[in-house]
C-alpha cells in the first residue's frame, strides 16, 4: 500500500465529514473566480463600452483664444491663431472659427509618435445657411475617423465625396431635412447623405464634412483639435504627458479625466469583489479547519496506534495535510465549474446584460492557488494537533 | 532464551502529578531476550503504565530504562525505536475500518523503506502465519474479534521487532477465542524466539507466560516462575 493510498482512503471514509469541507472550500474557490469573472468582465466590458471607436484623448492647443502669430486661419507654428473671429470664406461667406488651430507637420507628427493608434484632424467652424441667418457649426473630418468623436450614423451613410454632408439629427429636425435633400451655404450646395447621433446636444445640431472641404472652404490647412487613440497596451494618460511635453504649445482635453473616472470606478468593483471574496474565503477556511479538526478527533485513538507503531511527527503531519490537499484539490475543481458556471448562466439569463466573459488564466490561477492554500492552511492547525497527540493519552481516549 | 537482558529497568519512577499520583514506585526489572512474561495486578496498579515506558510511548521521572540496549530516559523521539524494535498488540484491535487486513498489516511499514511489492508480500505472509491467508482483501468490519486481533498481532509483527507488547489482548474476547489468541501468541514467540511481555488481570492468561511479575499500587510485589 501506497502513503497516497492510505490519504485518498482516508478522504472517502466520512463521505458528509468530506463532502462538507469541499463544499466549503468549492465555495471559496467559486467565490474568487465568479466574482473575479464577473469584475474582469465587467472592467473589460465597461472599458470597451467606453472606448470602443472613441479617442481616448484630444489635444488642442495650449493658449485657446488666445492670439497666435500667424493671425487668422491657417498656417503658423503649431497652431496658435486668433480666437473666435469672423471672416470670409473661399466664395465670400462668413464663417466663424472656434479657435485656434493646429498645423498639418504637427498633426503628421503626432500621427507618427509611437504608441499612437490613430490621430485624427478635426476642424471646426460655424456659418450661415445661404438666404438665412440660421447658424450652422461644422466639424471637419476624414470620414473613416468619424467614430472617433462619437458619430453614430443613424440613417443614411457618411460621406464620400466633396459635396457630400451629413446633418446631426437635432439640426435634420431643426432645418427639415432628410437623406437626398440639399443644403446651401458659402454658395455650394452639399447633399445630406447621412444623420447622426452623438448624445451631444450642441454637436447633434451641427453637420460635418470632410476636413479637406473645411479647410478649403474656411481657407486653412490646420485643424483646431486632433483627436488621439493610444495603441493597445499603451497608457492613454502617459501618451498624453508625453505630447504635452513634446509639444509645449499644445494641452491635452478632459476626457482623460472621464479615463480615470472609469478607471476608479473599476477599482471600487475590484475593491467591493475582493471583500465578498474574503468573506467566502474566511467561511471556507473555517470549515476546513473545523473539518480537519473533527477528522483528527475522530481518529484520536488511531492516531495513538500509528504513533505506536512507528509513526514519526511529520508523517502524521503528511497525512492529514496531505488530506486536506487532495480535498482542496477536489473542492478547487468543482469551485472552478460553479463559478465559472454560475457567471455563464447570470449572463445567460441576461441578469449580467451587456457583460463578455473574459476568463483568464491568471484568474484561474489566482482561484487555484487560493483554494489549494486554503486547504493547506486549514489542515495545518489539526495535523500539528495530532502530530503533537501524547501516544499514550491517544490511546486512552474514547 | 538467552541470558542477555533486552529490557533493564532501574528504580524507575513515574508520577503523574495533576491527579497527584505516583504510577510506578521505584521498579526494578530484568527481562531477558526471547523470554515470555505476563505482568499480572488488578486496575491502576500501574502494570499498564510499566508497559508504555518498556515501549517507549511515555517516559519515566527517574531511574533508568535500558530496552534493546536503547536508553529510554533520553529526551528524544523514541519513533524509529519503536518502529523498529516494539511491535504492540492492545485490548482492542484499533485496526482502521476502511482499510483491508493486508492493508492495515501494512500501516507500520509505510514508516520503512519497503516497496509496494515487498510490503503485500510480508502482509500477505504473515496473515497466512495467523490462519488469515483467505481474509487478505477483507475489511475488519466484515471480520470476527478474533480474526481482527490476529490482524493486529500479524501488524505487530511486520518489522520483525525484538519485543512483543501485547496489553490484555483477550480482554475483548470470549475465554475460547482468548484461548486461540493466546497460543497463537505463544507459538509466535517460540517460532521466532521473540520477547513477549504480556499485562493481564487474569490469573490463567498470566499463566501462559514462562514468568509472572505481579504489581500492586506501582510496585512490582511479586515474581513467579511458572515452568
Amino acid at each position: 500500500m501506497k502513503f497516497r493510498s492510505l490519504i485518498i482512503k482516508n478522504i472517502f471514509r466520512n463521505k458528509s465529514r468530506s463532502i462538507l469541507a469541499i463544499i466549503g472550500i468549492a465555495i471559496g474557490a467559486a467565490a474568487i473566480l465568479g466574482l473575479g469573472l464577473v469584475t474582469d468582465s465587467l472592467a473589460s466590458s465597461t472599458q470597451q463600452a467606453l472606448t470602443a471607436g472613441a479617442a481616448d484623448f484630444s489635444v488642442l492647443p495650449s493658449s485657446f483664444g488666445g492670439h497666435g502669430s500667424g493671425g487668422g486661419f491657417g498656417g503658423g507654428s503649431g497652431g496658435g491663431f486668433g480666437g473666435s473671429s469672423a471672416f470670409n470664406g473661399s466664395s465670400g461667406a462668413t464663417f466663424v472659427s472656434a479657435g485656434q488651430t493646429i498645423d498639418q507637420s504637427t498633426l503628421n507628427s503626432i500621427q507618427q509618435m509611437p504608441g499612437v493608434e490613430t490621430a485624427a484632424g478635426v476642424l471646426r467652424s460655424a456659418t450661415e445657411l445661404n438666404g438665412t441667418t440660421q447658424p450652422l457649426t461644422l466639424l471637419g473630418i476624414d470620414s473613416q475617423d468619424l467614430s472617433l468623436d462619437d458619430v453614430q450614423i443613424t440613417n443614411g451613410s457618411a460621406f464620400t465625396s466633396s459635396n457630400q454632408i451629413i446633418l446631426g439629427s437635432t439640426a435634420a429636425t431643426g432645418l427639415n431635412k432628410t437623406i437626398g435633400d440639399q443644403l446651401t451655404f458659402d454658395n455650394q450646395t452639399f447633399i445630406v447623405v447621412g444623420i447622426y447621433e452623438t448624445g451631444d446636444f450642441m454637436s447633434d445640431r451641427g453637420a460635418i464634412l470632410s476636413l479637406s472641404t473645411l479647410q478649403n472652404l474656411t481657407n486653412t490647412t490646420g485643424v483646431s483639435q486632433i483627436l488621439v487613440k493610444a495603441s493597445n497596451g499603451t497608457s492613454p494618460t502617459s501618451l498624453s504627458s508625453q505630447i504635452t511635453q513634446n509639444y509645449t504649445n499644445l494641452t491635452t482635453s478632459t476626457s482623460l479625466s472621464g479615463f480615470n473616472r472609469m478607471n476608479n470606478g473599476i477599482q471600487i468593483i475590484e475593491s467591493g469583489s475582493w471583500a465578498i471574496t474574503l468573506i467566502a474565503l474566511l467561511v471556507a477556511g473555517v470549515m476546513v479547519v473545523a473539518t480537519m479538526m473533527k477528522s483528527v478527533s475522530d481518529r484520536t485513538r488511531e492516531i495513538g496506534v500509528l504513533k505506536a507503531v512507528g509513526w514519526n511527527k511529520r508523517r502524521i503531519l503528511a497525512l492529514i495535510i496531505g488530506e486536506s490537499m487532495i480535498l482542496a484539490s477536489i473542492a478547487t475543481v468543482i469551485g472552478l465549474i460553479i463559478g465559472v458556471g454560475a457567471v455563464e448562466v447570470l449572463i445567460s439569463s441576461h441578469i449580467l446584460n451587456g457583460i463578455h466573459i473574459a476568463l483568464s488564466l491568471n484568474l484561474v490561477l489566482e482561484a487555484v492557488g487560493v483554494a489549494l492554500f486554503l486547504g493547506v492552511v486549514g489542515g495545518i492547525y489539526p495535523a500539528y494537533r495530532a502530530s503533537r497527540l501524547a501516544p499514550t493519552e491517544a490511546l486512552r481516549y474514547e | 532464551m538467552n541470558d542477555e537482558n533486552i529490557v533493564k529497568i532501574e528504580n524507575l519512577i513515574k508520577r503523574y502529578d495533576h491527579a497527584g499520583v505516583i504510577a510506578l514506585d521505584g521498579i526494578n526489572l530484568e527481562i531477558k531476550k526471547g523470554e515470555f512474561v505476563s505482568i499480572m495486578g488488578p486496575s491502576g496498579s500501574g502494570k499498564s503504565t510499566l508497559l508504555n515506558m518498556i515501549g517507549a510511548l511515555d517516559q519515566a521521572d527517574e531511574g533508568s530504562i535500558q530496552v534493546s540496549g536503547q536508553n529510554l530516559m533520553e529526551k528524544k523521539d523514541f519513533s524509529f525505536f519503536r518502529s523498529k524494535e516494539i511491535g504492540f498488540i492492545f485490548q482492542l484491535h484499533n485496526l482502521i475500518p476502511n482499510l483491508t487486513a493486508s492493508e492495515n498489516v501494512q500501516i507500520p511499514m509505510l514508516q520503512t523503506n519497503n516497496s509496494d511489492e515487498e510490503m503485500v508480500k510480508r502482509a500477505t505472509e504473515l496473515l497466512g502465519s495467523v490462519n488469515l491467508g483467505n481474509r487478505v482483501d477483507q475489511v475488519p468490519t466484515k471480520l470476527s474479534g478474533g480474526e481482527r486481533q490476529r490482524i493486529a498481532i500479524a501488524r505487530a509483527l511486520v518489522n520483525h521487532p525484538s519485543i512483543i507488547l501485547a496489553d490484555e489482548p483477550t480482554g475483548a474476547l470470549d475465554s475460547k477465542m482468548g484461548d486461540i489468541i493466546l497460543e497463537l501468541l505463544r507459538e509466535i514467540h517460540e517460532k521466532e524466539n521473540m520477547t513477549l511481555i504480556l499485562v493481564t488481570h487474569e490469573e490463567y492468561v498470566a499463566k501462559k507466560a514462562d514468568r509472572i511479575i505481579s504489581m500492586m499500587d506501582g510496585k512490582i510485589t511479586s515474581e513467579n516462575c511458572t515452568l
